[in-house]
């Protein structure tokens, strides 16, 4: 299944080519979990990020266990600052 | 050196200007900038005077980094007694304003008294003259600095003055330098405009001096090398946290009803930089202060054919666009997503000298007085002020940077315009200050950090960010709080800025480029600590004096009981009554937040 992911702020680098300006399609498994998702896209281990599926914020233990389904909502934020 | 061991004073009373020695002990104790120049504030008036009047002083206050190579370099702080808040007030400002003063030979300038008339101030290395500003009183602060720099005809002057919100003492009024850098909290512009000084002109020749600039150059390169991470605010500027709050839940939205925005992807970094219908693109190109390598700053250009422009040339050019901060209060906050309206409250801010946080927040109170049906259009003189109206935003914004009509209700700031209309408990501030971009339900860390803040509700006197994205959790909260604070304090007061370390700078970092600077030894972090414990407390005690006490680290009441509607903070209200009792045991204050004798003598304060 195709699921949708979109990539704030710095994090827009690591998008594969041909993605829109935050955002991507990829491909998985339908058994896969949020984690193999993750693998899936190309962001250093030094760039920490957020994962907020379908609105709220998951938390990093619990990325092995989460099965990604369907028309699920992906978004990875850097924590960054503000001013 | 660093610093340039003299101040200038100038009394607008008696019209003198004196060129006095830096006490270089306090220098010594508290650096510079934000912290010296509270430390001055602190000794030299009676912090329960009113803000507006002759007793109160402006410092403009330099850090030993300002004006050298180090980047970022170029920060001052406009210290007084806030008009907006009653507490101390600190602005920081960016620009090439605080270069040039400590190039013309000054750490710090201090206004004192008010002067009869209206007069603006022209400084040129030790040539220092009052001149009659009756030519430009009345004036915008953009038209202003046009008029000087053509008086004058030196490229390089330097302005810092105050628009017509600070001539009619809107109570956030700021003072501008460089068009669009703002000493922007607490209306530090309506201190200037009661005292009727309308702007400072400042050239300075002298340059900024280093005992040892072989070894400054080689860690400022050093340092330079360090960071690492800075593309993302170059691009973005700080605009994109606004994906991070709103996805996480916490962007305050129609007055903190809610903590996410649905309109956010039409102000987030995608909107200003994808080109809309008629092909107009938001953002030119980023600009940076006095030596800066980041260049945060967003240069944009309104859409000529938006509403707001239409036929109005004069805004078609490029100045300084949205910041998270101006769009989330000139947008979220007032439930708009109208990027080219926004940026056009913010034009405006800067032409007129408005604060646009306070602006938007106050706007967002009164957008809720109109919803519950406590003002109408009689009250607003016909505007309908309804929650999304982008173009009751552009109307107010311009009423009350010219302090006409409904604007001079919306001038008073939210605190007092929703006591007025009785409804106080809809003021989102704490301490009379308006809240900055974040929710204190989502992020706890943040609203410890608001409800204890020396200047009122303020995004940048804590670094709870990390702590907060990652756990709603309260344990460890205020130690993080108490911590960061102590730190941007030290910060704040080297004239360094702060968003270095959002790219890769680490205190460490600062402490190097502080302790190359300087000539007495500021490597240790015990001594970084120290510092900016003492510049909090001493902060912490002015407020004391002038009234403030445990009754005012609060937040309103919507914050404390309504629970977050969505997002990670969904059902929870800000835990700060489990919170304060014990960030102030950590701070060495008593029950009642004050500092405990122990506590001032440990920082050599009594
Ligand atoms: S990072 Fe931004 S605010 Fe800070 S000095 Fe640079 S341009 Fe100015």
């Amino acid at each position: 299944m195709d699921i949708s992911v979109t990539l704030f702020g710095g994090l827009r680098h690591f998008l594969p080519a041909g993605s829109s300006f935050n955002k991507c399609t990829i491909g998985i498994d339908n058994e896969a979990s949020l984690e193999d998702l993750l693998q899936k896209i190309p962001i250093p281990e030094t760039k920490p990020y957020i994962v907020i599926l379908n609105d709220e914020k998951v938390s990093l233990e619990n990325y092995a266990d989460i099965k990604v389904q369907q028309n699920d909502e992906v978004v990875l934020l850097p924590p960054i600052k503000g001013g | 050196m660093a610093w340039q061991r003299q101040i200038l004073r100038v009394n607008l009373s008696t019209g003198s200007c004196a060129i006095e020695p830096l006490n270089m002990e306090w220098a010594e104790a508290y650096l510079g900038s934000r912290g010296l120049g509270s430390k001055y504030l602190y000794e030299e008036m009676d912090p329960a005077a009113d803000a507006l009047s002759a007793e109160n002083k402006v410092i403009f206050a330099t850090g030993p980094l300002t004006g050298t190579m180090a980047s970022t370099g170029g920060r001052y702080t406009v210290v007084t007694k806030g008009a907006l808040t009653g507490a101390i007030a600190c602005s920081n400002s960016g620009g090439k304003f605080g270069g040039e003063l400590k190039m013309a030979g000054y750490d710090m300038l201090i206004i004192e008294g008010e002067s009869e008339k209206p007069v603006y101030l022209h400084i040129e290395d030790d040539k220092v003259e009052i001149c009659d500003a009756s030519e430009i009183w009345g004036k915008t602060i953009w038209e202003t600095e046009d008029f000087l720099a053509n008086k004058y005809q030196d490229p390089l002057m330097r302005f810092a003055g105050i628009g017509q919100a600070g001539e009619t003492l809107c109570r956030y009024a700021c003072v501008v330098n460089d068009k669009h850098r703002a000493a922007g909290r607490s209306g530090v512009g309506a201190v200037m405009g009661a005292k009727k000084i309308k702007t400072i002109a400042v050239r300075g020749t002298k340059g900024v001096s280093n005992s040892n600039p072989k070894e400054f150059f080689r860690i400022v390169s050093e340092v330079n090398a360090r960071m690492t991470d800075r593309d993302e605010m170059s691009r973005d500027g700080t605009l994109g946290m606004i994906d991070v709050t709103n996805g996480f839940g916490s962007l305050p939205t129609r007055n903190n009803r809610s903590v996410r925005f649905e309109g956010a992807n039409k102000l987030n970094p995608e909107a200003m930089h994808t080109p809309n219908d008629s092909g107009h693109t938001n953002i030119v190109t980023n600009g940076a202060c006095f030596g800066c390598t980041i260049g945060c700053g967003r240069i944009c250009k309104i859409d000529p054919n938006h509403f707001s422009v239409k036929d109005r040339p004069e805004y078609h050019g490029a100045s300084g666009g949205l910041e998270y901060e101006t769009a989330y209060a000139l947008g979220s906050a007032c439930g708009i997503d109208d990027i080219d309206a926004a940026t056009f409250a913010g034009f405006i801010c800067n032409e007129y000298g408005m604060d646009p946080i306070s602006l938007g927040g106050t706007i967002a109170a009164a957008m809720e007085l109109f919803d519950i049906g406590a003002i109408d259009e009689k009250v607003t003189g016909g505007i309908k002020l309804e929650f999304g109206s982008a173009e009751a935003l552009c109307q107010i914004a311009e009423l009350t940077g010219k302090g006409e009509g409904f604007g001079a209700d919306i001038a008073m700031g939210s605190k007092r315009l929703c006591e007025k209309y009785g409804h106080p408990d809809l003021s989102m501030t704490v301490k009379g200050q308006e809240f900055a971009a974040y929710d204190g339900r989502s992020m706890q860390g943040m609203g410890l950090a608001y409800a204890t803040s020396n200047r009122g509700a303020c995004h940048l006197r804590a670094d709870p960010y990390g702590h907060d994205f990652e756990t709603t959790e309260i344990e460890g909260k205020a130690e993080i709080v108490r911590d960061s604070q102590h730190a941007v304090a030290y910060l704040d007061s080297s004239g360094l800025c702060l968003f270095p370390g959002g790219c890769g700078w680490g205190l460490d970092d600062y402490r190097s480029l502080v302790d190359a600077a300087c000539d007495s030894d500021w490597s240790s972090e015990e001594r970084m600590n120290e510092t900016g414990e003492r510049i909090w407390v001493l902060e912490k005690l002015f407020n004391l004096k002038a009234g403030l006490g445990k009754k005012d680290d609060t937040l309103p009441k919507r914050i404390l009981e309504e629970p977050a509607d969505v997002g990670t903070g969904k059902g929870l209200v800000c835990r700060l009554g489990e919170m304060l009792p014990e960030y102030y045991q950590l701070c060495g204050w008593d029950a009642e937040g004050v500092p405990t004798e122990e506590t001032l003598q440990r920082l050599k304060l009594s």
